[in-house]
């Protein structure tokens, strides 16, 4: 498989004088096209800061991040922001939707920043999504007027909206009860099953149970790897994985 | 506790905290300076006038004069405390020769007199009586100031050689508004030079009670005594003294009102940006148990420190600015008597600026009873709009692009938030373009209309004489016969007695004559066409109170007639109160005649100005640029001033509220731009949007404040050129500033501003604000 993602000895430092500390101390890993990574550890760690770099949201201090083949600290602010619209989809813990907008604009705001020439394309590309999503009804509505699992469901459809070639998640169900939880993550598989490359940093087992790598993350360097290869995501799959991720969690300290 | 809170606040939004109060502190300066003004202004008035004792009464007269009758007068009417007539010698300007100047170009009437010896006294500097001593001559102070003659130097007065002694302050001919400008010598000088003058009489009464001032008027009218000239009063010198610092008080309010307003938005916009911020917080107060008043008073306390710093700082730079404001009032009225009184009333007016944006802020803060604290804790935001109010939608948008369509869509969702921006900028086009407006009205060749006579060429005035007619008569043959005069016309005023609707008689002014030749602008109806019609002056017609179609009753010739109103026009000469008819009558006697000039040339102007001045040198030929350049150039090289000062005040302040706006409103939607971000839009994209923010803004403030220029802007500036004594005051807009340099210098201030304010939108990193 190609790779799609690589990152180099990446060191990214906080604070200021005798304050500053290494957050990412020499962070080095490879992410395919088409993986499903999940990135753990506590609170602290560094996980959220390693997705942010991997994706070149937060510029490193150290090392180099490539994005198929294209080095992202060599990129300017207005290209780095091209390659997150056309080539990355984004889904956070909290919905970072604007509220001004319905729901339906949300989702087409990043397409239409330059494809207002297709707009009833992209306005069609939209509804399938919706559909697809099971958030059909929410078109027209106000996002203060959605459940926490709709809105998040909304942040995949936007995210889905360019075919993105990798899809990062923080914590995207973070917010959710077990039920909303289980189905954005199957939403997850989903897409992930189409061929979307998909990294995630969760603190939920059950979350990272789908994936088939987990990273583990300790004090800015990746401490640990299980490699939990494809599932079929049946329930008796996830229990078995469920399982083995524990077990090695507990491995890792936790 | 308040302290603390206070400091942190001030620290946190250290920008914003110093320009309210550099708002504030301007307010308060600009108010403490105004009551400063009034208070001096009122009080030299007040000083110069009872120590020169100047006249309740004052009828000037030229030709018979019969003491005994006057005498006789006023022995008779027990409300007179003293009368005298003082004579006024008339010399042509030419005569007046300081050093090599000489006052040939004044269209004043300037004249000789000596002091008076019961009333109406000349004042030196320190306002003393002045006691003239042979070859003395006391100039009037204006002609110091402007150059036209030097302490020590010496003067020639019609060949009869004198020395400036010094300036003198002249309680009721003083202002250049008034036509006439006394200058005062001794006996035996005046006597000497008395052969190469004309004397006008100045017939004066001091009454034990100015209340009585109506009846005397009437009383004197009735009784028939000398009157071919003007009448003026006591009230009429007030004002006359005070007009020039009273516009400038005005101008001062005006401009102290227009900045107190923009303290006001600027301490809306945060405050409520505040509430917004601590929404949370409020609900929690509110949950625990304290009061509304408990929480308000937490927030009033900064902005009340705010206010009261701001105030201090504008009472204490009004003392720096006051020296030169008072300077004109202290040179031309004198000290104040009650001087002492203007730092009081200066606090009075700062501590009305203090209470007013307390009260503001508390009102601002009755929000606070809006919150739910259930709501403010579980969502830490104030309930959104209802998505029904919200029309434009990005799915339905074709005309505009992305970012210009987000920028409108946000203005429209947060109007609220950009009202005051656009508040601002209204009052920025307001404040730009009505006193160019005005300025530009005034200095414009038709404002000539406002002034009692067309827009003639060639203004040739030939004042009260007892051969007057005949003068005139040869001056009309002159013009008659230059073949460089394209048309001209003779206008003659006479005093007519009118029949007044209580009974009693009243005594008008009529200027007689073609008036359809050089027409002027009337408020209402039109020109008197027949010989049973006449047109009013607007304070005329106020004060007979009659309008266009009422009877007027005007003995002529002996004989009553009544003369329908025909229309009524603005007119700033004479004190406001003429009236101009077309009969003909031989009878009454003169007063004075204009004779108005349209050349085949223009250019010839300055060239037959010259020939006719010395030609007749009776009279006073005066081109009519020149005329009112020295009647109102000072006014309108002033408000010209102002004007260009307002426009920089107003782009001052339009790049700075703009300036710390946008910066506030980056900072609230540093949430939002990093979502955009994150998804993909550029530091331009983001820019673009602000930009489409200021720009929806701005072309709606600009609509509003042009259409509000061109209406309330036009009242107001019509109320302050009525003071003048013109009414039916319309704007003559300068259509290229108002429609075009104005709209492009809001514009290119305000973009500047945005991108300026917007700047750090720029450095706004996605993870740093989008970290769970």
């Amino acid at each position: 498989m190609n790779t799609m993602i690589i990152a180099e000895n990446v060191v990214k430092s906080f604070g200021q004088g005798t304050e500053r500390r290494n957050v990412l101390d020499g962070v080095s890993v490879d992410i395919a096209a088409g993986d499903f990574v999940a990135i753990m550890g506590p609170s602290g760690s560094g996980k959220s800061t390693l997705l942010f770099a991997l994706s070149g949201m937060d510029a490193v201090d150290g090392g180099r991040v490539v994005f198929d083949g294209v080095d992202l600290s060599q990129l300017s602010d207005d290209a780095l922001a091209d390659v997150r619209r056309r080539r990355m989809g984004f889904v956070f813990q909290q919905p970072t939707l604007l509220r001004n907008l319905s729901v339906l604009d949300n989702i087409i705001l990043p397409s239409m920043r330059d494809g207002r020439k297709r707009a009833r394309q992209i306005r069609e590309k939209a509804r399938i999504l919706m559909e697809t999503t099971g958030i059909a009804e929410l078109e027209a509505r106000d996002v203060t007027q959605a459940s926490g699992g709709q809105l998040q469901r909304v942040g995949i459809c936007r995210a889905l909206m360019s075919d993105p070639a990798v899809i990062f998640g923080d914590e995207p169900t973070g917010a959710l009860n077990s039920t909303a939880s289980n189905e954005i993550m199957a939403l997850l598989a989903d897409i992930h099953r189409s061929g979307t490359t998909i990294v995630l940093v969760t603190h939920d087992p059950k979350v990272a149970t789908r994936a088939e790598r987990v990273l583990f993350i300790l004090d800015g360097r990746i401490t640990g790897e299980h490699l939990a290869g494809a599932h079929d995501a049946s329930r008796e799959d996830l229990r078995v994985r469920e399982g083995a991720l524990s077990g090695w969690l507990t491995e890792m300290g936790i | 506790m308040y302290l603390r809170a206070i400091r942190n606040d001030v620290l946190r939004s250290k920008a914003i905290s110093i320009t309210t109060m550099l708002f504030v502190a301007a307010a308060a300066m600009l108010v403490a300076l105004a009551a400063t003004l009034v208070v001096n202004l009122s009080g030299a008035i007040d000083a110069l006038m009872q120590r020169a004792q100047t006249p309740h009464f004052m009828q000037m007269h030229v030709g018979d004069l019969d003491r005994a009758r006057l005498d006789a007068f006023a022995e008779a009417h027990a409300s007179v405390a003293d009368h005298q007539v003082l004579e006024f010698l008339n010399i042509d300007g030419a005569q007046f020769v300081f050093g090599s100047r000489s006052l040939a170009g004044s269209v004043q009437d300037n004249g000789l007199t000596v002091q008076s010896e019961s009333f109406d006294f000349l004042l030196d500097l320190d306002g003393e009586v002045i006691s003239v001593k042979d070859g003395e001559i006391y100039v009037p102070l204006t002609y110091l100031q402007d150059g036209s003659a030097r302490i020590g130097e010496r003067a020639t007065v019609a060949g009869h050689t004198m020395t400036v002694a010094g300036p003198l302050r002249d309680s009721q001919m003083q202002p250049l508004l008034s036509s006439s400008k006394r200058f005062l010598v001794s006996h035996d000088d005046f006597e000497a030079i008395r052969p190469s003058g004309r004397v006008e009489y100045l017939i004066e009464f001091r009454l034990h009670d100015l209340a009585a001032l109506s009846a005397f008027e009437t009383a004197y009218t009735n009784a028939g005594l000398e009157a071919n000239g003007p009448t003026l009063t006591y009230p009429l010198f007030r004002t006359v003294n005070g007009l020039a610092d009273g516009l400038m008080i005005a101008v001062l309010l005006l401009v102290s009102a227009l900045v107190i307003a923009i303290a006001f938005l600027c301490i809306r916009f945060t405050l409520l940006a505040k509430i917004e911020d601590d929404y949370r917080e409020i609900g929690v107060m509110k949950a625990i148990g304290l009061r509304v008043s408990d929480i308000k008073r937490i927030y009033l306390a900064q902005y009340a420190a705010l206010a009261a710093v701001g105030g201090l700082v504008g009472y204490a730079l009004s003392f720096l600015f006051q020296g030169a404001l008072l300077e004109n009032i202290r040179l031309y009225l004198g000290e104040s008597a009650n001087a002492s009184l203007a730092p009081v009333l200066g606090l009075v007016g700062v501590a009305l600026v203090f209470v007013a944006i307390v009260a503001y802020v508390n009102g601002v803060l009755g929000r606070f009873r809006k919150v739910a604290p259930a709501d403010a804790i579980r969502f830490g935001n104030a309930p959104k709009a209802s998505p029904g109010r919200r029309r434009l939608r990005l799915t339905m948008n074709g005309l505009l692009g992305t970012n210009a369509f987000l920028g409108l869509q946000d203005v429209l969702a947060r109007r609220n938030l950009y009202a005051t921006m656009l508040v601002v900028l209204v009052l920025a086009a307001f404040i730009i373009i009505v006193p160019r407006n005005l300025h530009h009205t005034i200095a414009s060749e038709s404002f000539v209309s406002y002034m009692g006579v067309g827009d003639v060429d060639l203004r040739i005035d030939v004042t009260q004489a007892e051969d007057a007619a005949a003068r005139v008569a040869e001056v009309a043959t002159a013009i008659g016969n230059d073949a460089d005069v394209a048309r001209f016309v003779v206008l003659t005023t006479k005093a007519y007695r009118a029949s007044l609707d209580d009974g009693s008689e009243g005594r008008i002014t009529a200027e007689l004559g073609d008036h359809s030749m050089f027409p002027i602008t009337y408020a209402s109806g039109r020109a008197p066409s027949s010989d049973d019609e006449i047109a009013l002056s607007v304070m005329q017609a106020s004060d007979l109170g009659k309008g266009v179609g009422d009877v007027l009753s005007l003995t002529i010739a002996g004989r009553e007639r009544a003369l329908t109103v025909s229309g009524t026009y603005s007119d700033v000469t004479n004190g406001g109160k003429t009236a101009k008819a077309t009969f003909a009558d031989e009878t009454a006697e003169p007063m004075r005649s204009v004779i108005g000039a349209e050349l085949t040339d223009p250019a010839l102007l300055d060239a037959k100005a010259a020939e006719y001045a010395a030609r007749f040198e009776f009279a006073k030929v005066s081109d009519l640029d020149e005329f009112i350049q020295q009647t109102y150039g000072s006014t309108i090289g002033a408000i010209g001033v102002a004007s260009y000062a307002a426009i920089g005040v107003a782009v001052a302040t339009t790049v700075l509220i703009t300036l710390l706006f946008m910066r506030m409103l980056v900072a609230k939607d540093r949430h939002a731009i990093a979502v955009m971000k994150a998804f993909g839009f550029t530091n331009s994209d983001i820019r673009a949007q602000y930009l489409a923010r200021s720009a929806f803004v701005l072309v709606i403030g600009i609509l509003v404040g042009t259409l509000l220029a061109n209406t309330l802007g036009e009242a107001l500036a019509g109320a302050v050129i009525a003071s003048f004594g013109a009414n039916s005051f319309a704007f003559v807009v300068d259509p290229a500033f108002a429609y075009l340099w104005s709209p492009l210098l809001m514009l290119l201030a305000t973009l500047i501003a945005t991108v300026a304010g917007t700047w750090d939108a720029g450095r706004i990193r996605v993870a740093e604000n989008l970290r769970e």
